[in-house]
């Protein structure tokens, strides 16, 4: 299994590190230089990680933890009325952030209220784009209970929820961290940023255990092969927004049109096959922006082994 | 500032209250509050506020409140007495007149382009009105988001709102009057007991 890391040091002699990664066979996710300062996020395999750290020492840097880097998290609340925004939703996604993940913050058209909170099928189908979400509901045990499980119970990723009064289970969902709920304030108290670490705790679990679920039947390439293999096509480089290219565990978010862009990335070469032969690319709903979900090796050698079939009987 | 908080889930009852007390902070409202109920019954559902301000100053003339007031060629030229005051009175100016022929000279001079003293003189302010818009605001700001249903009762000093999603029950109705009216003839409290009521706790 991948590890990602974050190497954060300087940028002399930074290639032996590079050099190193490829030979381990681990990818380079992002790479941020300020001026002499460099941080690299890396994805190594799992038992390389002491030469990755013998080789920071060397170099004087030093190796963080990100395990949640290479994922793009939902942070959902019930509305984008002030009474969720921006406490503690923007708490819980910059603190997520903090430990590599890309997070959304978004808010349900109509998920106010307790009979009335509803979640539509586009913004389900929205959210299921994500590696996981984290609902962001209020202070009343009763109404979480017996109304607000309704906004995730058929979202097909994992789902970790934050609310305030404790409750000892919630289904429907793969987490639950109890003390949060409503707020008006930042949350900057010891005790509230011990429940942010919470949180990330608990979404940091889910992920793990997400991508334990790929590595029992695994992907064909790694999302970051991919992205390194893409981001240098014409229209990711003119894509002008922030991370033209997100990883997710199973696969890729380029925020570039899929319309005008799909055929040339179906058509990058990943060892010796076409991207469009190994992947799924499909429009995202998030306007303007296309994704790509990666086939398990399985499932690239049952495609194959339909095509020979095919191409047998027409002969 | 006194606030008490029933209802059947107590961890959403105590949130409630130290909410209220933060949106009040934010405002710039708490001394202004004297005394604050709410009931929340998330089952019923219910959310039943009732507020008690302190007693809003009374309405006063520009005269009223500044110490010179008088023409300077066409513009009217005043110095403001009453520094409380200034917020309000030049909020109101603005409003009126446009902040292009509101010149503020100093902290407290100010100069109105082209209105005559006559026509100042007879302007008031209504501190009061102020007050209870920014209470409703305080209000809005805390009732659950989905409650839409609502039932206001209003009276000088107390403002009960009784909020629910679908219907609002008759006798929802009758505990909001009861409510107003234990709000409105309860024994005022004094800001030093109310200070000392709160370290108490």
């Amino acid at each position: 299994m991948y590890e990602v890391l974050m190497f954060d040091g300087g940028v002399y002699r930074i290639n032996e590190l590079y050099e190193l990664i490829e030979d381990i066979g681990g990818f380079v996710i992002q790479k941020t230089t300020i001026q002499v300062m460099i941080t690299v996020t890396m994805a190594i395999p799992q038992e390389d990680r002491p030469i990755i750290e013998a080789k920071t020492v060397e170099l004087g840097a030093k190796l963080v933890d990100v395990p949640l880097a290479g994922t793009e998290i939902a942070v959902v609340a019930p509305t984008l009325g002030r009474h969720h925004m921006p406490h503690p939703v923007c708490d819980i996604a910059e603190h997520l952030r903090k430990y590599g993940a890309i997070t959304v913050v978004m808010g349900l058209a109509r998920g106010k209220g307790r009979g009335t909170a509803q979640i539509t099928a586009d913004e389900k189908a929205f959210i299921e784009e994500y590696d996981a979400a984290v609902f962001v509901l209020g202070n009343f045990a009763d109404c979480i209970m017996k109304e607000k499980i309704r906004l995730f119970e058929s979202i097909d990723i994992p789902v970790a929820v934050a609310c305030g009064p404790e409750i000892t289970g919630l289904p429907n969902c793969e987490a639950l961290v109890c003390g949060i709920g409503r707020k008006v304030e930042r949350m900057r108290r010891g005790e509230e940023i011990a429940k942010l670490e919470e949180t990330a705790k608990a979404v940091q679990e889910i992920i793990t255990a997400r991508r334990r679920e790929v590595d029992e039947d695994p992907l064909f390439v790694h999302p970051a092969e991919i992205k390194q293999r893409i981001e240098e096509l014409e229209p990711v480089k003119q894509s002008l927004r922030p991370a033209p290219i997100v990883l997710h565990v199973d696969g890729l978010r380029v925020k570039v049109p899929f319309d005008s862009a799909h055929e040339q990335l179906a058509n990058v070469d990943i060892y010796g096959r076409k991207l469009g032969e190994v992947t799924t690319i499909s429009p995202s709903r998030l306007g303007g922006s296309t994704m790509i979900r990666i086939l398990t090796k399985a499932q690239v050698a049952s495609r194959e082994a339909q095509d020979a079939g095919h191409q047998g009987s027409q002969s | 500032m006194n606030i008490k908080v029933e209802g059947t889930e107590q961890y959403g009852n105590e949130v409630y209250a130290k909410l209220f007390e933060r949106i009040l902070i934010d405002l710039g409202l708490t001394n202004r509050v004297e005394a604050a109920r709410m009931i929340i019954k998330p089952e019923a559902p219910l959310f039943l506020v009732s507020i008690r301000t302190r007693q809003a100053r009374s309405t006063v003339k520009i005269k009223e409140i500044t110490s010179t007031l008088e023409q300077r060629g066409s513009d009217s030229y005043m110095v403001i007495a009453e520094e409380s005051y200034a917020p309000a009175l030049l909020a109101m100016l603005w409003k009126r007149y446009g902040r292009e022929r509101i010149e503020q000279i100093t902290r407290l001079e100010l100069l109105v382009k082209g209105i005559k003293v006559a026509e100042l003189e007879g302007l008031e302010l209504n501190p009061g009105h102020e007050l209870k818009k920014d209470m409703l605001d305080a209000v809005w700001r805390l009732l659950p988001e989905g409650f839409k249903v609502r039932h206001n009762l209003f009276s000088d000093t107390v403002l009960t709102i009784a909020a629910t999603e679908h219907v609002m029950e008759p006798e929802w109705i009758v505990l909001a009057e009861k409510v107003h009216h234990e709000m409105e003839t309860a024994p005022p409290v004094e800001p030093e007991e109310a200070e000392k009521e709160e370290e108490d706790v």
